[in-house]
């Protein structure tokens, strides 16, 4: 078992800037290009995203989002109890606080909370595919999705035994909804389950795969020899995590291979894995590891 | 299994007089190691044992416990994680998060109580876990938002079941988070009605289950509901009394303090609180008390060193803690050589304790060796100040002169102002025999008659070598060679 310092990497859209966060040390080092400085931030930084030029932070134990712009500018909001995640759709934050349930969206540009709902405490993951949000618990072994539009719930899905993380794999299209991959270290499997459709979407999408001669999709899960507990995609990499051993499988279909191990974390990047091995950062070349 | 612990704190049990508080303790834990063989029995039983251990001052001992409970709490989450059971997995990361707090490895910790709230954060028993390892790690901040959280969810299971046990954990919680706020307002409500809850009817039950069974063991993770209450009973009201005592609030302190000693006559943290506030013959008694819970409390000892610095103690009976309090007060009047012996005797019997070999340490003195002693041949000194006295008698009394240093010494002659205890005049003639040269202690191998009649308690000038160390009445004292007195002028 790894004892190793957990630090979680985050990556911006366009792969030109990363944050590794420190959360016991509350900092939070920032590189672009080849600079890199390091910010301090409030009470236990656990996730962050990049909107526009800006890094958004989430102090967990202050229970504060914190802005941290290109010229050294601070800011922050308070949030509800327990914040644990933030994800960016539609130009628009989301960050679900784990307490009380509660998802608040946030506007990056006024800094400010625009709405709120609450859908079920104590998710252990949440993700958006751009147009709806899905919350995974893992106690009642489900998948909460709700479209973003209304923060209300509308499907209620069983997942695995106990799922702990989740990607979305696959956005929707015409052809298909989105595909989300959940990590389930019970069941020591990737369950594939799909995302939320809305009811044209549907229609549409089963008379164009009839007319094709397509038939249904049918999501295959993906068995692992331990106990994967994290789960992430980009492009066309989904990669799989062991983080009591620190074992970093490749998912290729329902295929894997072991791509490096007693490593402490992981984040994909444009053609590339980022691994976190004590504290620093290394760089797999996605088109390397495929060979 | 409850956790209780926020910060260590003193936990004795109540025995005989003679016998410290926490050797029964001790002794029910390793008879539980000895018994049970179960993860929570074998784990709990080794944090006890360690947290015993810590406040008898035994660190070396207490890290032993600390490494054997992270041993048996990892091998706990392989073996549950491999089977795909991550309720139990959860468990036993956030314990293994624990002892690894109580080893002081703080990112090791932090990471594996990150990765048991992945699978567990609607868990108040894994936050209150949380919160007491940041505690330990004097992380005050992370340490208040994760028992925030356990009380939360704490509520909302009294609310919907309020069942004695669910009563009991969310009072533990409440004394997590206050402990984890220092000396604020908020720390002082939750830990008043921690205390005046605990007296209700509703735990009435427990009380009686706790009186039937004759339990006083107070434990940082405690098993079964009569073990949590009367722990969490003890910790709230000594946590309260310490932050009223920190704010001056001293009667109302002393309150606490008091109440604490109706349920545990022995608590040797209320009982060196007490010493601490009372005066005269109670401090006295107090003290006593005190140093037999747990002689080995360093700040007990402090305490105790600055109050014999001001009264001649009055020191009696032969348990360990009468032993350890006549060496402060043999080392505080200078007996030091009597001090060491006590020391030895105790170190022998307690072989670990850090707090023994901090006095023996003490003891020896740290004295600087006179610049008299180091200087060139032909410069001779005539005299020699206190302080270069004081660090000669220390050097040699611990016989810790260089061969050199000793030839050096045997060529000096020194003259100082005496004043000498007795005196024996005879005609025209004076028998003298030891007092002080420049007010440190020292005898004539022999009485010595000098020519002349001198006075007792009258300033004279005494030329002298230096032989050695000896005692006069116990306390270490100057050995001299007299060379001859005259009436200082």
């Amino acid at each position: 078992m790894s004892f190793l310092l957990a630090a979680l990497l985050v990556v911006s859209v366009t792969g030109d800037r990363t944050a590794l966060i420190n959360s016991y040390a509350n900092e939070v080092r920032i590189t672009s290009g080849n600079t890199s400085r390091v910010v301090k931030t409030a009470e236990t930084p656990v996730d962050a995203r990049f909107a526009g030029s800006d890094l958004f932070v989430i102090a967990r134990d202050a229970r504060r989002l914190e802005r941290f712009d290109r010229n050294g500018g601070r800011a922050g909001i308070d949030l509800a109890a327990d914040p644990a995640f933030i994800r960016e759709a539609g130009g628009f934050l989301y960050v679900y606080s784990r307490l009380d349930g509660i998802i608040q969206e946030i506007d990056p540009e006024r800094f400010t909370i625009r709405r709120r709902a609450a859908l079920g405490p104590f998710a252990s993951d949440f993700e958006t595919d751009g147009k709806n949000g899905y919350l995974l618990f893992p106690r009642a072994a489900k998948l909460i999705s709700f479209p973003l539009r209304t923060l209300k719930e509308e499907r209620s899905t069983p997942a695995g035994a106990v799922p702990v993380d989740m990607t979305i794999v696959r956005r929707g299209s015409a052809l298909s909804a989105a595909t989300i991959a959940i990590a389930d270290p019970a069941a020591r499997r990737i369950w594939k389950v799909e995302g939320l459709q809305s009811v044209s979407g549907a229609f549409a999408r089963g008379f164009v795969r009839g007319l094709l001669g397509l038939g249904l999709f049918a999501p295959r899960n993906t068995d692992f020899p331990t106990g994967i507990d994290r789960v992430e995609s980009r492009g066309d990499v989904t990669v799989a995590f062991d983080s009591s051993s620190g074992t970093l499988y490749r998912l290729r279909g329902t295929k894997i291979s072991i791509i490096a191990t007693g490593i402490d974390g992981f984040a994909l990047s444009e053609g590339a894995i980022l691994i976190t091995e004590r504290g620093a950062v290394r760089r797999l070349q996605t088109q390397k590891t495929e060979r | 299994m409850r956790l209780l612990l926020a910060l260590l704190i003193a936990m004795p049990l109540a025995a005989q007089p003679s016998r410290i508080a926490s050797d029964f303790e001790i002794a029910q834990m390793k008879d539980q190691l000895a018994r049970s063989r179960d993860f929570v029995s074998q784990l709990s039983a080794r944090l006890n044992l360690g947290d015993a251990y810590a406040t008898r001052n035994e660190p070396s001992t207490a890290r032993q416990e600390y490494a054997e409970a992270s041993r048996i709490a990892s091998a706990e989450r392989i073996a549950a994680r491999r089977i795909g059971d991550l309720t139990r997995y959860s468990t036993a990361t956030s314990y293994a998060a624990l002892a690894q707090a109580k080893l002081g490895r703080a990112e090791s910790a932090f990471t594996l109580l990150e990765e048991a709230t992945r699978y567990s954060a609607d868990s108040a028993k894994s936050w209150n876990l949380y919160s007491s390892a940041m505690t330990l790690l004097r992380q005050p901040a992370k340490a208040s938002s994760a028992a925030r959280n356990a009380v939360a969810i704490a509520t909302r299971e009294v609310e919907a079941t309020p069942s004695v046990a669910n009563r009991l954990d969310l009072t533990i919680y409440q004394y997590s988070l206050a402990s984890s706020l220092g000396d604020t307002a908020e720390a002082e409500r939750l830990l008043r009605a921690a205390t005046t809850s605990l007296r209700l009817r509703a735990f009435d039950d427990v009380r009686r289950e706790a009186g039937r069974a004759e339990s006083f063991e107070i434990y940082s993770t405690a098993r079964g509901d009569s073990a949590a209450y009367l722990s969490i009973l003890n910790r709230a009201g000594l946590r309260l009394a310490s932050l009223l005592e920190t704010r001056g609030e001293i009667a109302r302190a002393r309150d606490e303090y008091e109440r604490v000693l109706e349920t545990r006559t022995d608590d040797a943290t209320a009982l060196a609180a007490l010493a601490r506030l009372s005066d005269g013959d109670e401090r006295e008694r107090r003290f006593a008390e005190a140093f037999d819970a747990n002689p080995f409390s360093m700040a007990l000892v402090r305490d105790y060193q600055k109050y014999v610095a001001q009264t001649p103690p009055a020191v009696d009976g032969d348990s360990t803690g009468a032993r350890v309090r006549g060496a402060i007060a043999q080392m505080e009047h200078g007996e030091s050589r009597a001090a060491r012996t006590t020391l030895d005797a105790l170190i022998a019997e307690f072989p670990n304790n850090e707090t023994l070999r901090t006095l023996r340490r003490e003891a020896e003195g740290s004295a600087g060796v006179p610049e008299f002693l180091s200087g060139a041949a032909d410069v001779i000194p005539t005299s020699a100040s206190q302080r270069d006295l004081g660090d000669l008698l220390q050097l040699l009394a611990g016989d810790k002169l260089t061969s050199q240093q000793r030839t050096r010494l045997d060529e000096l002659q020194f003259s100082g102002t005496a004043v000498f205890t007795t005196s024996v005049a005879g005609e025209n003639q004076t028998t003298l025999e030891s007092g002080t040269i420049e007010g440190v202690r020292f005898r004539f191998s022999e009485p010595t008659m000098f020519r002349g009649v001198f006075a007792a308690s009258t300033p004279l000038r005494l030329a002298y070598r230096v032989l050695g160390a000896t005692e006069v009445n116990g306390a270490d004292a100057l050995l001299l060679e007299p060379l001859g007195v005259e009436v200082s002028r």
